[in-house]
């Protein structure tokens, strides 16, 4: 069950749709596989790059790039490196153009809860980044130059106003010993270019970005390895930049530095030919630092600081049987924050999370697999979670796969929604404060005379509850010859008790209190196919579409009672049709990709990529505060991206590209979309030719 | 206002036939009178910290006579309606010596046949509160904080007192010049030159009876 760029093997391991290694063909949900020579053909440098060309996925411009998977928000996508969850997120969005790809080997995208296995923020699916092992002696570098102009369409290096990208990476791995080590480094230089018409302000920003990671494997005996990962990530921007706005002129000097470090080591035990214990500790930090400051009002400056570490210690048993798996764990997981947007940086904010799970994988006979899961976490903070998932598998024919599951999902409430505690002055004033102080913080302002009203929502303060969801997915794969692979999914999300900012009181000079309430209930369901074909043996066409439907409950009974209005041409109201509904924002309701790649034994290759999203909602202008059929629209669009190399030698080898060739931008909705920008990359690849065979079982 | 109606009719010299949809204009179909473009204080510049700002003159209105009425007369029983931003006024208690009063019906104007016998009608409390509250989402628009927009919230009907105890019902249509909201990406300079410029429809019920 894969959906690939190339037809895959079945043999193909993935990891991410059980926790354990298994063959391809052989889970019960479907697992979309990117590997290495599909990122590098792609010319991708980043997460970002590579999961825009995927089925299903939309990328999301708010708080960095975030993803949308079957049409649910950026917080709702667990994002693992190696199994486990990377961190620091603004208002729930992990930007993917923060993560590198060197040193990736594949990339995991199981969709549908996956909280069973993966604890929370596996709501709408997981993402997981497999790392390259040091598998064998060798050194690696290239080098990519890529450059785009965004009022000429054509980029010219070096000149002044062109968007300049460069990027360097680092690879090596040698043995000491027993001791297998493979370094990645990857650095990244690009300009900031200023698109947006009455600003300078420079988007994308000017970035320097440094990655490192290193694995270090080691063999105790035939029955244990030891692995250990780290990595770290620094991303620097800075630009000055003035804006204008009625008349007076403001000269602004910005910097962001964030850094992020993981380390996670792992001892593999393999107790008995069907017995396999997995000890893993993780521990991760992110610190995001960023300073504005205003040359004409220095005292209206800001710094805003956030910082997270998590720290987990798990353990996971594998248990074969001839037709049963069992695999369970327990483990301990300690997270802490502090921030400026608190009640103060000093305060330390902390949650800790016990948490156990369990799967039971039935294999019986040749056609069907069953797995039934469950996990519970316990939060010190609030309410626990339980998340069963029961996925089933049925080959009906060798060339006919059937596979459904339903399971539930859980988002824990994050510090932001619990502890912030912000005031924008700026805006018209407003405040917004996490549950745990809102309480506390208003009736004090009460008492002190300061709040005009009360709404009706703040009798509902009270402990937040983990966000919930239940997911349905069922999904058909057909291989009419063996050159096709055909494959169509449907998938329901029904959400419950989502957590959104309501306003709770007044204050007397009239600015407005905010805080964070289980409110909403919300769903989304759609459809995804995919088909491959090799057309010939150096050709291939891949295609993949999404039909989206998404809308929130309360809304959509609000529609069907008449009590939601839009506006006719002439302005006056009348009262909303179902068909006027859009559901939630920024969602497209299709989306999909045509993508043909000629590649032949000598490895030479040309991949284009036609990436197509229909419009989508981005304000709402007819003052009903639901999305209609009247409401702004992001435009759709179609992306074109070429690429092609070839090897010069064993050593060598060349590729170059056109991002964007058609050069569609929107500088409103797609501010990190550069115009259309050519590359080239330079690889070299040096692995010592090996005396002795390492195989031996 | 006389010299923001002569540069709007400057501009449209060039095209004579066609209607100005930017300029002041009132006509009434059947029950129905609407107005365009009734400037509501407009922008005429910036504060010491950049906000823009009006005069602080309010536009005076008769839903009687169908009129705009002088500010000399701001403190007769005239006018009906004042305008300033979004803020409008009632004729009546701390605005003016009529017998106004107003409150917001939610639906939509044509389902409104008869203001409701228990219906209460609420005065203007200058400058704490007003008969028509004033504050996104509240009586009758949403502003967007983002965007720098602000959208009348659709269903919403005002049902005014006039001065001399009448009934009637407003429904305002767009706060823009042109009656056309700008586009969320639209710089700010438009949005704020186009501003305050008010667009309603109303029927008046003249007899005494609270039908309409």
């Amino acid at each position: 069950m894969a959906q690939s760029d190339t037809l895959l093997s079945m043999e193909e391991v993935v990891v991410t749709a059980t926790r354990q290694e298994r063959r391809l063909g052989n889970v019960t949900i479907p697992v979309n596989l990117i590997q290495r020579k599909q990122i590098l053909q792609a010319g991708s440098l980043r997460l970002r790059d590579i999961l825009q060309e995927q089925p299903g996925i939309q990328l999301t411009s708010n708080f960095g790039t975030g993803i949308q998977m079957q049409g649910l928000n950026p917080e709702h996508t667990l994002i693992l490196i190696d199994g486990q969850p990377l961190v620091g997120r603004t208002s729930g969005v992990l930007d993917v153009s923060r993560i590198a790809l060197a040193g990736i080997k594949r990339i995991e995208v199981v969709k549908g809860p996956s909280s069973s296995l993966y604890g929370s923020e596996a709501m709408a699916g997981v993402i997981n980044l497999i790392t390259e092992n040091p598998t064998q002696p060798l050194l690696g570098a290239s080098l990519r130059y890529g450059v785009a102009d965004p009022d000429q369409g054509w980029g010219i290096p070096f000149k002044r106003n062109s968007f300049q990208q460069t990027e360097a990476d680092l690879q090596a791995t040698y043995f000491i010993g027993k001791l297998k080590v493979r370094h990645s480094n990857n650095l990244l230089f690009a300009d900031g270019v200023s698109f947006r018409p009455f600003s300078q302000d420079r988007i994308p920003r000017p970035i320097h970005r440094i990655t490192h990671q290193t694995s270090i494997q080691q063999n105790l005996g035939n029955r244990a390895e030891f692995k250990l990962l780290a990595r770290y990530n620094q991303d620097r921007f800075q630009q000055e930049f003035s804006v204008r706005n009625n008349g007076i002129t403001i000269d602004s000097y910005g910097r962001e530095l964030n850094n992020e470090l993981n380390i996670q080591p792992t001892l593999f035990i393999r107790l008995s030919e069907k017995i396999r214990l997995y000890t893993r500790v993780y521990l991760t930090s992110y610190n995001g630092d960023q300073k504005l400051r205003f040359v004409q009002k220095p005292d209206s400056s800001y710094l805003d600081r956030f910082e997270q570490r998590l720290f987990r210690i798990e353990e996971q048993v594998d248990i074969k049987k001839n037709n049963y798996t069992v695999t369970a764990g327990v483990g301990f997981q300690l997270e802490q924050a502090n921030s400026t947007r608190y009640d103060a940086l000093a305060n330390q904010k902390q949650n800790n999370v016990s948490y156990v799970f369990a799967q039971w994988e039935l294999n019986a006979g040749e056609k069907w697999i069953s797995i039934l899961g469950a996990r519970y976490d316990h939060h010190a903070l609030f309410a626990g979670a339980l998340t069963p998932k029961w996925s089933l598998r049925y080959q009906a024919k060798p060339n006919l796969l059937f596979t459904a599951s339903i399971g539930q999902g859980f988002k824990a409430p994050d510090f932001r929604q619990l502890y912030l505690n912000f005031t924008n002055n700026a805006a018209g004033g407003y405040s917004v404060y996490g549950t745990q102080d809102a309480i506390r913080v208003i009736n004090e302002l009460n008492r002190l005379g300061q709040i005009a009203e009360l709404k009706p929502d703040f009798t509902k303060l009270t402990s937040l509850r983990p966000e919930h969801s239940t997911g349905i997915n069922a999904s058909m794969q057909y291989n009419p010859t063996p050159a096709i692979t055909s494959q169509l999914s449907v998938f329901r999300n029904d959400i419950q008790s989502l957590i959104d900012v309501r306003q709770v009181a007044t204050r007397t000079d009239g600015s407005q209190l905010f805080s964070y309430l289980n409110v909403n209930r919300a769903f989304t369901q759609g459809l995804e196919t995919s088909l491959q074909w090799q057309v010939h043996k150096n050709w291939s066409i891949n295609s993949g579409y999404q039909l989206l439907i998404t809308g929130d409950k309360e809304e959509w009974e609000e529609i069907r009672q008449g009590k939601e209005y839009v506006r006719e041409l002439n302005g006056s109201s009348r009262v909303m049709n179902k068909k006027d509904y859009v559901g939630l924002p920024n969602r497209s309701k299709h989306q999909g990709q045509l993508k043909i790649k000629y590649e032949d034994t000598k490895d030479r290759y040309v991949f284009m990529r036609l990436l197509y999203r229909s419009r989508w909602t981005v304000a709402n202008s007819n003052g009903n505060g639901v999305h209609d059929i009247q409401d702004e629209y992001a435009n759709g669009f179609v992306q074109l991206h070429i690429t092609g190399g070839f090897p010069i030698n064993n050593i060598i080898s060349l590729q170059a590209g056109i991002d964007n060739l058609l050069n569609y931008q929107d500088i409103f909705y797609l501010p990190n979309l550069t115009g259309r920008t050519a590359f080239i990359t330079i690889r070299a690849k040096f692995e010592p030719k090996q005396t002795k065979r390492i195989n031996n079982p | 206002m006389v010299v923001l109606l002569s540069i709007t009719s400057c501009e449209k010299d060039k095209l004579p036939k066609t209607v100005d949809q930017r300029a002041y204009a009132i006509e009434t179909i059947g029950k129905i009178t609407t107005v365009k473009n009734l400037p509501a204080d407009t922008i005429i510049g910036t504060n010491s910290t950049g906000q823009p700002i009006g005069a602080g003159r309010y536009s005076f209105f008769s839903l009687e006579t169908g009129q705009w009425i002088s500010n000399a007369d701001s403190s007769s029983t005239r006018w009906d309606l004042a305008f300033a931003g979004t803020t409008i006024r009632i004729n009546n208690a701390t605005s003016g010596p009529g017998a106004g009063g107003a409150f917001v019906f939610s639906g939509a104007f044509e389902s409104l046949l008869s203001v409701p016998t228990d219906s209460v009608f609420r005065v203007d409390s200058h400058p704490v509160s007003y008969a028509i509250t004033r504050g996104s989402g509240r009586a009758w628009y949403t502003y967007d904080g983002p965007t720098n927009l602000l959208t009348p919230i659709p269903g919403r009907t005002l049902v005014i007192r006039t001065a001399t105890g009448k009934v009637a019902k407003v429904e305002i249509l767009n706060y823009y010049r042109g009656g056309q909201t700008p586009s969320a990406t639209a710089p700010d300079s438009i949005k704020t030159r186009d501003q305050r410029f008010l667009h309603f429809r109303y029927t008046y019920q003249g007899n005494g009876t609270r039908q309409f």
